[in-house]
């Protein structure tokens, strides 16, 4: 029965739900986790990357361009980044356009756009293909993380449906259910951007499948003010992901070194 | 240079002496009765010498048409004007403070022009408008000044100086002259200061600035201004004036002739670079700088957090 | 003869402007407010071409107000007045330009910074300690180069202020007799009697 409202477009059920809309969101639901917490002085973001292998190249990622890989964390604008989870292609539509609204409002007004404009904006164009007839809604979930003057560090988290939410730490993908439960026991107010990385980073490896983390499967990320108090994005590469996580102890152990001691 | 140029500056400049001198023996003679101690008041049919003018029916717009370079960049001669001049009275004497950078259209002809003449130990005159007129006319003014001191065993009182100016100019109206000069002076009435100009206007005051920078200088000058300032005070705010104009009018600057009037005559106090005040001030004490002024200063008003 | 001026201090901006409506050599009306408070921090001074005064302001006020709804965020003065730069110079690039000056004057409320603007019809826009529109410019200006201090307490502000209007009405031919001054600062946008 079901199959008469949500094969072709948005249109309700007689239940009054919006299968396409679901199923976006199921999508979501199995891809890699992002993972945001607002810190007093920074927010962090991670993700666990799903595309990994020997072979895939990697060598854009170690130097050159903003850092990270491009399958989860983009820069979106000076003073926001976002982390993404569904469908890439999608989101990758997605971001550019958040960046061409981005440069369209610094264009105006000659500053970093408000960063829940930004994400009000895109929730708009989400909306629409949630409303308008023989489009698919777009299979993307974003976590934003941005500052801007009126409101300093801010989260937030965008579904399919066009719906938005502001947030001091949350989850979206694999797992994100337990991830969130996580950070609510964990969660303490007001604490500072490397407490911050610590806990995100924990409840990454406690989260993800795999049982060690490394830079193949994690991106990461974190927002700060610089001396000037200018947003300052930094999107780690390869190594300092590593090299993060050998400092929090998180780090692969070495099997070989292990067999010989 | 042009055929114009030099009739103005040989030919008529020749001239005119021969004329001057004509105008001289005439005077021995006793003939003219009007040279008296009212300095050539109300004399000008034969006290004022007659300039070679152009042949031509409108001599003032055939000038202007070779004059003109706002209405015609490329006009073959381009008058030297754009000045800031200022002169007060105060109870120590007069100040009288110029720049001296002289601009032909957007060109800055020179930066050491002298606009203040020196007309006699006694007198000063400030050049404003075309450089050439003041000169010129100032210079003569200079003459028959001292003609007076010959004839009459006094000095010509600056009033008197200022008509004689004032008259000379006033014959030549519509010509195409152009002057807006002060002349400033000690006499037995103590300081003065009158403005004169090429429409004719002769005005007796306390503070006049004349120039495309006027308006600048006026803004610091009448803020500063009190008839009971010090010597040094006095000297400080004429000054600052030119400053203020070389600063904010592009047509003025470079740099900065300073002079004081006192009983005794007139005194060049100095001359003084505008950037260097910009900069540093007049004795390196500190530059007249906004920017440095406020240097480190902030509107911002955060609230206090203990 | 119109005559503005915008002066920052201690967390403030002051903003006067002549209250002078004219048409040829006739006073029309000596009450006229030329500063519109376009949100409850910002402030704009306008003169130039009769009739496009008010009808720029108002739509400027109007669009300000829009975003102010749309985004649930006030516009601030250093975005304000990039979009108004950017909406003259539109204007001036269409069938019938708007000839307006201005004087944008606010106080940042998330910086506690007051914010002065100079713009000119041609869409220059340029943030200043101090400004002035028409032939007060000439003479304000140096006066303020020598008297302009940004940490003058509203006090001072005003009488720096009225050292302004002092000089216009001495030196000024046709100096108009009244201004009207308005204040912004953390508390919002108040008059000012002079």
């Amino acid at each position: 029965m079901a199959r008469r409202y949500d094969s072709r477009t948005t249109i309700f059920s007689p239940e009054g739900r919006l299968y396409q809309i679901e199923y976006a969101m199921e999508a979501i639901s199995h891809a890699g986790t992002v993972l945001g917490v607002l810190a007093k002085d920074g927010i962090v973001l991670a993700a666990e990357k799903k595309v990994t292998g020997k072979l895939l190249d990697l060598s854009e990622t170690k130097s050159g361009g903003y850092g990270g890989s491009g399958e989860k964390i983009f820069l979106l604008n000076s003073n926001v980044i976002a982390g993404v989870a569904g469908i890439t292609a999608d989101a990758n539509s997605l971001v550019n356009y958040a960046r061409d609204y981005a440069q369209r409002h610094l264009y105006q007004y000659n500053e970093d756009i408000p960063v829940e404009m930004l994400a009000q904006n895109l929730c708009n164009l989400k909306q629409g293909y949630t409303q308008h007839g023989g489009l698919r809604p777009f299979g993307v979930s974003l976590l934003y993380a941005g500052y801007d003057p009126h409101y300093n560090f801010q989260l937030y988290h965008s579904d399919p449906s066009g719906n938005y939410s502001g947030w001091k730490a949350t989850c979206i993908g694999a797992n994100s259910g337990t991830a969130q439960s996580l950070l609510k026991q964990e969660y303490k107010e007001d604490i500072a951007i490397e407490e911050a990385i610590g806990l995100v980073l924990r409840v990454m490896s406690k989260t993800m499948d795999s049982t060690t983390l490394g830079s193949e499967k994690l991106e990461f990320a974190t927002l700060t003010l610089d001396a000037e108090q200018r947003p300052k994005a930094k999107i780690y590469r390869p190594a300092e992901i590593d090299a993060l996580l050998k400092k929090h102890d998180l780090a692969k152990k070495d099997e070989d070194a292990e067999m010989k001691s | 240079m042009n055929s114009l140029t030099e009739r103005f500056a040989t030919t008529g400049y020749a001239a005119e002496l021969k004329r001057a001198k004509d105008v001289l023996g005439e005077e021995e003679d006793g003939l003219d009765p009007m040279w008296g101690s009212q300095a050539g008041f109300g004399n000008l049919a034969s006290g004022v010498v007659k300039f070679n003018i152009p042949t031509v029916p409108d001599p003032s717009a055939f000038l202007r048409m070779h004059t003109d370079d706002f209405a015609d960049p490329s006009c073959r001669i381009k008058i030297k004007h754009g000045t800031t001049t200022l002169a007060f009275r105060f109870q120590g004497g007069v100040i009288v403070a110029v720049d001296s950078r002289a601009t032909a259209g957007s060109y800055v002809a020179s930066g050491t022009v002298k606009k203040v003449i020196e007309i006699n130990p006694y007198l000063l005159g400030t050049m404003a408008g075309g450089a050439a007129d003041c000169q010129y006319w100032e210079t003569y003014l200079g003459m028959q000044c001292r003609l007076h001191e010959l004839r009459n065993r006094e000095r010509i009182s600056v009033a008197a100086a200022s008509k004689y100016l004032s008259n000379l100019v006033y014959s030549y109206k519509g010509m195409g002259l152009s002057m807006g000069t002060m002349i400033c002076g000690w006499d037995k009435t103590g300081p003065a200061v009158f403005y004169v100009d090429s429409d004719g206007t002769r005005l007796k005051g306390d503070l006049f600035s004349v120039g495309s920078g006027s308006t600048f200088a006026y803004g610091v000058l009448d803020q500063g201004y009190r008839w009971d300032l010090t010597d040094e005070e006095a000297q400080e705010l004429g000054r600052r004036s030119i400053y203020a104009a070389g600063h904010r009018d592009a047509f003025s600057g470079n740099t900065i002739n300073l002079f004081h009037v006192k009983e005794d005559g007139w005194k060049f106090i100095g001359n003084y670079d505008v950037s260097k005040m910009h900069y540093d001030g007049p004795d390196n004490t500190g530059g007249y700088a906004y920017e440095l002024r406020v240097e480190g200063k902030s509107s911002a008003n955060p609230p206090v957090t203990q | 003869m119109e005559v503005s001026f915008g002066i920052t201090g201690k967390g403030y901006v002051l903003v006067a402007a002549d209250t002078t409506a004219a048409h040829s050599v006739i006073k029309v009306k000596n009450d006229v407010d030329k500063i519109i408070e376009l949100n409850p921090h910002l402030l704009m001074a306008y003169s130039g071409e009769p009739g496009d005064t008010v009808q720029f302001a108002e739509y400027v006020e109007r669009n300000i107000r829009l975003y102010q709804i749309r985004n649930s965020l006030p516009l601030r003065p250093p975005s304000a007045a990039s979009w108004v730069r950017k909406t003259l110079a539109q204007s001036l690039r269409s069938r019938s330009p708007y000839s307006v000056n201005l004087l944008l004057g606010g106080y940042d409320t998330s910086d506690y910074t007051p914010h002065l603007y100079w713009l000119d019809y041609l869409g220059t826009l340029v943030e200043v300690p101090f400004a002035a529109h028409g032939y007060g410019s000439y003479f304000a200006l140096s006066l303020l180069d020598r008297y302009h201090d940004p940490e003058a307490s509203l006090e001072e502000g005003i009488e720096t202020l009225k050292r302004c209007i002092a000089e216009i009405s001495k030196r000024l031919v046709v100096s108009p007799e009244r201004f009207k001054v308005k204040v912004v600062d953390k508390d919002g946008v108040r008059e000012i009697e002079l």
